[in-house]
């Protein structure tokens, strides 16, 4: 039974892992780009959550949700169209690469210089221990919401991209970026746009993180390695495949836990490792 | 006069492709434009649609100097390509690709109903992905979407490449029904027979430059050998 519970709350870890790597899987898809920075997005925006918080000090956290998807979109589509455009013109595909990693460097070290090293969390009295009891097994509410809050992003993110002009937009710049151009669409234009997206959701994912845990600067580099696995296990380019990917680790990550509380994250990594040597191409490696 | 290059030259890095080329298309003509692979017919639509940033010389379109327009800015003054080799986006199904072409909203008479008129067999696979289609209905869907743009201008690059002759015959029968809504066509094309039974004009390039130009029916075929292969 409690195996169960472990279980249970392994694919409600998912959700967040899900929301980490759904970011970066769609700037990939649609730029091509591996943006190392994702994991100080979600770092970031876990700051930005805090900061919020405290400007708002009386408002629900999930109230929080909305200026943290606004701030993140702004900032996120800033970076595309001052810095990460600019790297994408010159002729050395790996440019953009170095120019994330390096950015994420910058970001890392100038949130240390902000916010210091000691661990924050944002508490907001009990919400983040509530917890409801399905069949005698406890599981958190705010592990509950956060996996609701991913399937319905994830089906806000369908609904864009497969229902609508600009989403039509987005996966035709995905599919040519030098044709479309023909149909008036600047790709520089549609790359801001989803560079936004991408920093909005991994918004969310912070602020999920900043409500369950405590979190430094230095949270991002843990959580890229995690949004990689996840994008890789989904197959590069399927979101709802990032989605299962993020369960099958949330899962191996809490049953890992329970098996040696002192594994870190060693057992989600096993799993990942496995995933790669039996089904390289991920679960449903396909386009957008 | 609609379209007037005059003295185009183009490069791609220190390689010039097109020298002093001067092609004219006046409104609503078809003009041919022929050579073998190499001679540069690609870069010439790809210059005239602004996907081509080195270029020198004079390119103007309804007397609006066009030259350093890039290629999302050409859509507007009325131009369309089909690129070479159809470049459908493979995400989106045929009807998306269509919209796609739509995407300005330039008034005029094509739109996504006169466009499944015209292609009938479209209509019937609207909801298709472009990678399920033969290359004959995706030739089609090719030069449906850039209708859609309502262009006074139609480039199209080899659209008969790698088709059965009964599918050219099917996009060539749609020639009339473009034409007749005032359209010009420049036609690409390696198979000289189609594309000048199919203009008004024939120019021929060779290496980059402007061989043989004149009208279809005074086409000469020793005369056209000789500027097509430069014996």
């Amino acid at each position: 039974m409690v195996w169960l519970g472990t279980i249970i709350n392994g694919v409600l870890l998912g959700g967040l892992y899900g929301l980490f790597g759904v970011g970066l899987a769609l700037v990939f898809g649609v730029t091509r780009i591996v943006n190392i920075m994702h994991g100080e997005f979600i770092a970031l925006s876990a700051f930005v959550a805090l900061g919020l918080s405290m400007l708002l000090p009386n408002a629900h956290p999930l109230l929080l949700i909305a200026p943290v998807v606004i701030v993140s979109f702004v900032l996120g589509y800033a970076l595309q169209a001052i810095f990460v455009n600019r790297a994408m013109r010159l002729p050395d595909p790996v440019a953009p690469l170095l120019l994330t990693f390096g950015l994420s460097v910058i970001v890392r070290n100038l949130m240390v210089e902000a916010f210091g090293v000691n661990p924050r969390s944002i508490r907001r009295g009990d919400f983040a221990q509530l917890s409801v009891d399905v069949f005698g097994i406890p599981i958190g509410v705010l592990p509950l919401v956060t996996l609701a809050l991913a399937v319905v992003l994830f089906l806000v993110l369908q609904f864009l991209l497969r229902r609508t002009e600009i989403g039509r937009i987005v996966r035709a710049t995905a599919d040519n970026a030098e044709t479309v151009r023909l149909m008036g669409v600047r790709p520089a234009s549609v790359y801001n746009i989803v560079m936004g997206l991408s920093f909005a959701l991994a918004g969310v994912a912070g602020l999920m993180l900043a409500l369950r845990t405590t979190f430094t600067p230095f949270s991002g580099v843990e959580r890229l390695l995690i949004s990689f696995e996840v994008v890789v296990m989904g197959g590069l380019g399927s979101f709802w495949g990032a989605m299962l990917g993020g369960i099958a680790l949330g899962v191996a990550q809490l049953v890992g836990l329970r098996l040696n509380p002192n594994s870190g994250f060693l057992y989600g990594n096993l799993v990942f490792f496995a995933f790669v040597m039996l089904r390289p191409n991920g679960l449903f490696g396909s386009r957008l | 006069m609609l379209l007037e290059v005059t003295s185009l030259d183009a490069f791609y890095g220190d390689l010039q492709a097109l020298h002093q080329v001067s092609i004219n298309v006046n409104d609503g003509e078809s003009v041919a434009l022929v050579g073998a692979n190499g001679a540069g017919k690609t870069t010439f639509l790809k210059c005239v649609s602004g996907l081509i940033r080195q270029k020198r010389g004079s390119i103007e379109f309804a007397g609006a100097d066009i030259l350093s327009a890039p290629a999302e800015a050409i859509t507007r003054f009325g131009i369309a390509l089909t690129p070479e080799g159809r470049m459908l986006f493979s995400s989106l199904n045929v009807e998306e690709n269509l919209q796609m072409g739509g995407l300005n909203r330039r008034r005029g008479h094509w739109n996504l109903q006169r466009v499944y008129q015209l292609f009938p067999l479209l209509a019937e696979r609207r909801l298709q992905m472009p990678n399920t289609l033969s290359g004959g209905e995706q030739g089609l869907v090719a030069i449906g979407r850039a209708l859609m743009a309502n262009p006074r201008l139609l480039l199209c690059d080899e659209i008969s490449l790698g088709l059965a002759p009964v599918a050219v015959d099917r996009i060539y029968a749609s020639f009339a029904a473009i034409r007749s809504e005032g359209t010009a066509i420049v036609l690409v094309e390696q198979d000289v027979k189609r594309a000048s039974s199919a203009s008004d004009r024939v120019y021929c390039l060779l290496e980059g430059q402007v061989t043989m130009h004149g009208a279809s029916r005074d086409l000469d075929a020793e005369d056209l050998t000789r500027a097509y292969f430069g014996t």
